[in-house]
């Protein structure tokens, strides 16, 4: 480098003066630090003054206990970083050198940057759970109850993973009425931890149709990059949105998840969903015939009661019943005995007789009224008789009529001389004669 | 009348609901402060919940069912449409 400048100024010197423009020293010694640096460095240091800027670049100095350097690093290459960096975090950062030709200024164009140290996934979780944290998104005031006997369970995982298979036995194995509803998303790999959320998201909108009573969210072990869509923020906040409860199943047992701590159950690994989801169907079967027992003994018991309570309210109405008709009894006696003194059967007799002969004195009264009542009837109708005109006729009278008027004839005005006359005589017998002499007896 | 029905059809209870009501009847029941003829019919109540319980724990399907992405179930709905 000292070789390099010392030749600088002794072209100078054999052209004489030489005037540079500020561009083109900028320019010059952008072509030295290039040809003489090697390509990519990386450098140990300490984050200071960072800066993310809103343009999604990010300003910052590394720097160690004597000198710092300036250092970029654009959103494109920050956008990959897990973790997030932080002023005084010890950082291996692996980029290049170049000139800032605008300020004049060399800076290291930083394009990764991981924690020296622990490893950036674990800082990034480490930072993760913090700030979850602080905003008390892990608070067990948030956790929902799981129902005690869920029918109908959704699982969102990888439809060709070992995980399905694992939660899926592990549920029937123990309880085996309950319906699985697969919701298959990748579990790994760029906007894995994205489809996952909107998964949940998209149940719960879809739930009054889909009435699952428990969300199992998870996937079988693996590196920590592998599980890294469960420590991310927005699936961490999709867990915490979701109105059904949510079961975290993931990885091995020594894995903790983001997952894990939002949500409202865990289980230690996808085999173990089922103890944490479902009830034993055995021990349920048993607090079933349990309560039947209960009920059983009770009510037999009961019934046992009111059948004895029934028993003596006979024993003692059919005391009381015999009582009554055992002095019933004596008393029809009594009074069986009194009648037998009167005698009955003979004061019978002796009415029977009177009886009798009140019956014949009275058919004789009667028979004489009636024949007293003829006697009088045929008197009244030889009476009705005698008045009737045309039983005169029967003794040779006759009745005397004028044929032209139809006019009895009772005295001599009531006939002229040459009239016809007819003679009416008994039996319907008329005679028909002609008026020639008028004449009073007398004169 | 629906109200009725759905009080007397156990058929509909969910598990969960079923054992909790059988669990209040047996603890009335066991206090003993119903009348006897009450009892016996909360008695009956309770054996049909508890057939209505296992006769739930019976069905197996053993099927697992796949939830249709969001997409495929709107598509669907604008075709009826």
């Amino acid at each position: 480098m000292r070789g390099t400048f010392a030749l600088i100024i002794d072209a100078q010197m054999k052209n004489r003066t030489r005037i540079y423009t500020v561009s083109q020293v900028n320019s010059l010694i952008k072509g030295i630090l290039e040809n003489n640096l090697p390509s990519r460095l990386t450098i140990t240091g300490e984050i200071s003054d960072w800066k993310h800027h809103t343009s999604g670049h990010c300003y910052f100095l590394l720097k160690d206990e004597d000198a710092q350097l300036p250092c970029v690093m654009w959103k494109s290459n920050f956008n990959k970083v897990k973790f997030e960096p932080e002023n005084g975090l010890a950082v291996l950062a692996k980029g290049f050198i170049d000139v800032y030709e605008p300020q004049g200024k060399y800076q290291f164009y930083v394009e990764k940057i991981v924690p020296a140290g622990v490893g950036a996934l674990q800082l990034a979780f480490e930072q993760m759970v913090k700030k979850l944290q602080e905003e008390g998104i892990f608070d067990d005031a948030h956790k929902k109850p799981l129902p005690a006997y869920p029918q109908r369970i959704g699982i969102l995982t990888s439809e060709s993973g070992a995980a399905v298979e694992d939660i899926k036995d592990s549920i029937w194995n123990r309880w085996p009425c309950v319906r699985l509803f697969l919701y298959p998303v990748p579990v790994q790999g760029e906007g894995a931890a994205e489809k996952i959320a909107a998964a949940l998201r998209d149940v719960n909108k879809r739930n009054r149709e889909l009435k699952l009573d428990i969300l199992i969210v998870g996937r079988g072990g693996g590196s920590m990059e592998d599980l890294w869509a469960f420590n991310e923020e927005i699936l961490a906040r999709a867990i915490f949105d979701s109105k059904i409860p949510v079961i975290s199943a993931v990885g091995h047992e020594i894995d903790t998840t983001i997952a894990d701590l939002v949500a409202d159950a865990r289980a230690s690994t996808p085999t173990k969903a089922g103890v944490t989801a479902v009830p034993d169907i055995q021990e349920v079967l048993e607090q079933l015939a349990r309560l039947q027992e209960r009920a059983e003994s009770k009510v037999k018991l009961l019934v046992h009661n009111a059948e004895q309570l029934s028993d003596e309210l006979w024993i003692r109405l059919t005391g009381s019943v015999k009582q009554v008709l055992a002095k019933s009894r004596i008393r029809l006696y009594a009074i069986d005995e009194q009648i037998r003194k009167i005698e009955p059967h003979r004061l019978l007799g002796k009415k029977t007789v009177d009886l009798n002969n009140l019956k014949n004195q009275t058919n004789t009264a009667i028979q004489k009224i009636i024949n007293k009542c003829e006697m009088q009837l045929i008197a009244q109708k030889n009476l009705l008789e005698g008045l009737n005109p045309k039983s005169v006729l029967q003794r040779g009278y006759s009745i005397t009529t004028n044929k032209k008027t139809g006019l009895l004839i009772r005295n001599l005005k009531d006939v002229q001389i040459t009239d016809y006359i007819i003679t009416e005589l008994a039996q319907e017998n008329l005679i028909e004669s002609k008026v020639t002499k008028k004449q009073n007896r007398n004169k | 009348m629906a109200k009725n029905e759905q009080k007397n059809n156990t058929g509909k209870l969910t598990f969960e609901q079923a054992i909790k009501e059988l669990t209040d009847i047996v603890g009335k029941i066991e206090q003993g402060q119903i009348p006897l003829q009450d009892s016996l019919k909360q008695y009956e109540r309770g054996m049909a919940l508890i057939k209505h319980c296992r006769g739930i724990l019976q069905k197996a399907e053993q099927r697992i069912e796949k939830i249709s992405e969001p997409e495929g179930k709107s598509q669907k709905t604008t075709d009826s449409h």
